[in-house]
């Protein structure tokens, strides 16, 4: 078995420290981890396509995901979705968009429009096996105080739908060792994740 | 930029983690007891020093954040003259600073093992000024060169470098790319050893004296230590997956792991050479390899190094062999799997299956007509301040040298305040030549950290060609190296082992230097603006330190100690819809949008992400900007 998935977002968006969770949760798990972050200068406010990969040594060995060929693509932000289609397929992608939009300065400057959430899902539509779509961002504000617990609850969501291929208890134990602080309402704003997930 | 997760670099022996290929790299180190560090930050390098940081009191090494590559390389020399394993490490750019240093080390040998890290950024993830192929510093100062394809290798090749370096008792390279250094994967731990941090230099001229003569025995020893390391590890080092096949693959680091799966999706299975010695490169494992074959394709990301050695290989060993590698793929950025993949469809004449071109129009008009998101200086940078208040003294036709750090991003709209930017520090060097050769108006930013760099030389040469028309220098001074991962430099206040430190003042080396210096408030638009009117009145060499601390650390500063910072909102009735705060400003947490598809954009604030710097409130000319609250606890 090899798993190619994708995470998106914008840099501060807690993109990176989710990567290393899921990660972790794979080497737990025994997989060989593979995975990249692209990151560099345009962390600041820019784009930051995530990758982890796992499945058996001889498999994966690209630190980055091909064209084409994520199996999953978690989106922390729409804008950052539909720039993930370079990755994505018909056939093969799922996307997971957490509807919680950060619009760049550059929308207002060159009067380029930040399209709206049904604009988002057409684009990504001809890319796409599945688009689940929720707001995450604000569930987190609510539940816990901070639209940075919304990356948990989407953890929390991919596991329960079983669309990351990765055991619950190991996601666990991966947040206890990753979240930077408050790992309590992590764990919290992960089982809530996990609930939405299994009933969807 | 940095990776700030903290993995498991200090696990038990035997056990496999999860390790970023920067992390591996210090474990590497940590294994073979490394007992001095010294480094000046650079991304993709960054995390090296980062990790190094973190772990030096608790191991027990000596670990140093230096003022820039050179000296870490000369510190890091003492060390291992010492019988200390010393390290230091740096990106591309950095090595071209530490240069200068190399070729005397390299001549004269160490004593213990030593070894420089060095990580070259192909497609300039993290360097905006060039990209560079560092693979030629191996060759024109005859260092060994190792170079892992993933985070296993690291580790493995750091601890074998050091083995190398001491054996022959010469300075050995490790060289990574991005996307090795920033790359994670499954490492499975070895043994840590004890760091020795205490030695003793000898006095032994005929170790370290180097003037002509005993500068030709020197080299003369260097090239035969280069022979011995070829003859010992070139053929252990590299690898071949088999012998048989027509066609063969040669290639080494980070290729190698889009060879592998490249063929493996393809269903090919041709041989592979791998070589991880790149410097000497084994003449006889080359030799052995292209015998036999019709044709060998070379992968290497930038210069064809690789690829002109098997050439010169198969004039004798294969005189008919048809060499591929730049012929089908570029000559500068990175490889992917989507770049090799169609290289070997056309060699193979074998498909896989995904047009790649019909793709990628697909995805061009997914994006069609969609914002960009530009990388930005935060919101509540307090550069952003200073580069307002500058262009509103100054005006659009000065002209704004730039240089490297986070100040780099003014160089993009609204606030297009970077003309040029060049390497560490020349900013101050260019605007002394523009300034003796024209009547313009010329401003050189420079950052704290890159101040104290690369900028005194040129502040100094400066002082001393006072040109007519003197440029200004603006020292943008948030008391931390931010860009690269709010490391500490001299102006910090502590040391890269946590030590304080008395903060050096950047107003002082300046006004050591003989300029004159001025300092604001880099949050106080009034006190910047007066500050700035007086300087430009003021004829000779003179600078503005504009001091604000970089507002990420504030944000950790606060949380630390349980405040919250001030959150702004934009009263609605009051705004006129005049635009400055988001069309001149340019503050990401003020989101400009239009509600009615013809109608007019109206200005809000994001509370989630504004950092409470004030500087809105201050430059809007209806005072329609104010405080709305405090934060509630765990937000932001």
């Amino acid at each position: 078995m090899k798993f190619d998935l994708m995470l998106t977002g914008v840099g501060g968006e807690g993109v990176l420290t989710t990567q290393v969770m899921i990660a972790r949760a794979a080497n737990i798990e025994g997989h060989y981890v593979r995975g990249v972050q692209l990151h560099g200068l345009a962390q600041r406010g820019g784009g930051i396509p995530t990758f982890i990969r796992f499945g058996s040594e001889k498999e994966v060995s690209s630190p980055g995901i091909m064209q084409a060929n994520a199996n999953l693509i978690l989106a922390f932000e729409p804008l950052e979705a539909v720039r993930a289609t370079y990755y994505a397929r018909k056939e093969k992608t799922v996307f997971v968009v957490n509807d919680s939009p950060l619009v760049p300065i550059y929308a207002g400057l060159f009067n380029t429009p930040y399209p709206n959430m049904n604009e988002i899902v057409e684009r990504i539509r001809p890319f796409a096996q599945q688009i689940h779509v929720f707001n995450a961002t604000h569930l987190g504000k609510e539940k816990f105080g901070s639209t940075i617990f919304g990356n948990t609850i989407l953890v929390g969501f991919v596991t329960g739908t079983k669309l990351l291929p990765l055991k619950a208890n190991s996601l666990r134990e991966a947040i206890e060792a990753t979240a930077p602080r408050e790992k309590e309402k992590n764990i919290k704003a992960f089982e809530l994740g996990l609930q939405l997930g299994k009933e969807k | 930029m940095e990776i700030r997760i903290e993995m498991d670099v200090l696990e038990e022996p035997g056990k496999k983690v999860l390790l970023l290929g920067n992390e591996a790299i210090v474990r590497g180190a940590l294994e073979a007891g490394v007992g001095f560090v010294a480094a000046y930050p650079g991304t993709p390098s960054s995390e090296v020093p980062m990790t190094f940081s973190r772990v030096a009191k608790k191991v027990g090494l000596y670990f140093e954040y230096s003022s820039n590559e050179k000296v870490a390389f000369e510190a890091a020399t003492g060390a291992a003259w010492s019988g200390v394993r010393a390290m230091t490490c740096q990106k591309h750019f950095g090595l071209n600073v530490t240069a200068d240093s190399i070729p005397p080390v390299a001549m004269i040998g160490v004593k213990a093992g030593f070894v420089v890290m060095v990580a070259d950024d192909p497609s300039g993830w993290s360097s905006a000024q060039s990209e560079q192929d560092t693979r030629y510093y191996a060759r024109m100062f005859k260092m060994p060169m190792l170079e892992p394809s993933n985070p296993q290798e690291c580790k493995d090749f750091t601890k074998l470098a050091f083995d190398i370096s001491e054996e022959f008792q010469v300075p050995v390279f490790l060289r990574t790319t991005t996307k090795i250094s920033h790359s994670i994967g499954t490492v499975k731990l070895g043994k840590t050893k004890k760091p020795k941090t205490r030695g003793k230099f000898q006095k032994d001229p005929d170790r370290y004296y180097n003037l002509k003569p005993r500068l030709q025995e020197l080299h003369d020893r260097l090239n035969k230590k280069l022979e011995q390391i070829e003859k010992k590890y070139g053929r252990k080092l590299n690898t071949v997956t088999s012998r048989e096949g027509k066609v063969g693959i040669l290639t080494s680091g980070v290729s190698f792991e889009y060879v592998k799966e490249a063929l493996l999706e393809l269903g090919l299975d041709p041989p592979i050479a791998k070589i991880s010695l790149t410097h000497p490169i084994s003449k006889s494992f080359v030799s052995d390899f292209v015998k036999n074959k019709e044709a060998v394709f070379v992968l290497e990301e930038l210069e064809p190094i690789l690829e002109n050695f098997v050439k010169q290989m198969a004039k004798e060993a294969n005189p008919n062999l048809v060499v591929h590698g730049k012929d089908l793929l570029p000559r500068y950025g990175e490889y992917t799997l989507e770049t090799v993949i169609p290289a070997f469809e056309e060699i193979f004449g074998k498909e896989l299956g995904i047009n790649f071109k019909d793709h990628n129009i697909k995805v061009a008009s997914a994006l069609n007509g969609l914002p960009l998101r530009e990388p930005v200086l935060c919101p509540g940078c307090p550069h952003r301040s200073t580069f307002y208040a500058v262009k509103k003294v100054f005006g659009d036709e000065t002209i704004y040298a730039g240089d490297i750090g986070c100040y780099l991003l003014g160089i993009f709209e609204p606030l297009n305040m970077q003309d040029f930017v060049v390497s560490m520090g020349a900013s101050i060097g260019v605007s002394h030549g523009i300034g003796l050769v024209s009547d313009q108006d010329v401003v050189a930013f420079v950052g704290d950290s890159t101040f104290f760099h690369a900028g005194m030389p040129p502040t100094l040469n400066y002082r001393f060609n006072i040109a007519e028309k003197t440029p200004l220098i603006v020292v943008l001074d948030n008391a931390i190296t931010a860009m690269t991962g709010h490391q500490p430099h001299p102006g910090s206040g502590f040391t890269g082992m946590g030590e304080k430190v008395e903060p050096v003042k950047i107003e002082d080396v300046v006004k050591a230097l003989g300029v004159e210096a001025k300092v604001a408030n880099a949050f106080s638009q009034k006190q910047l603006i007066k500050t700035l009117q007086e300087l430009k009145s003021m004829k000779g060499p003179k600078a503005l330190v504009s001091r604000g601390e970089c507002r990420l650390l504030t944000r950790r500063r606060f949380r630390a100690q349980g405040r919250t910072l001030p959150v702004f909102e934009i009263d609605q009735e009051k705004c006129t819809r005049c635009g400055i705060c988001a069309n001149d400003f340019g503050c990401p947490a003020i989101v400009k949008a239009t509600v009615e598809p013809e109608g007019e954009p109206e200005y809000s604030m994001n509370p989630d992400i504004c950092l409470g710097c004030t500087v809105c409130m201050q430059i809007c000319p209806e005072g329609a900007i104010h405080i709305l609250k405090k934060r509630r606890k765990n937000e932001v």
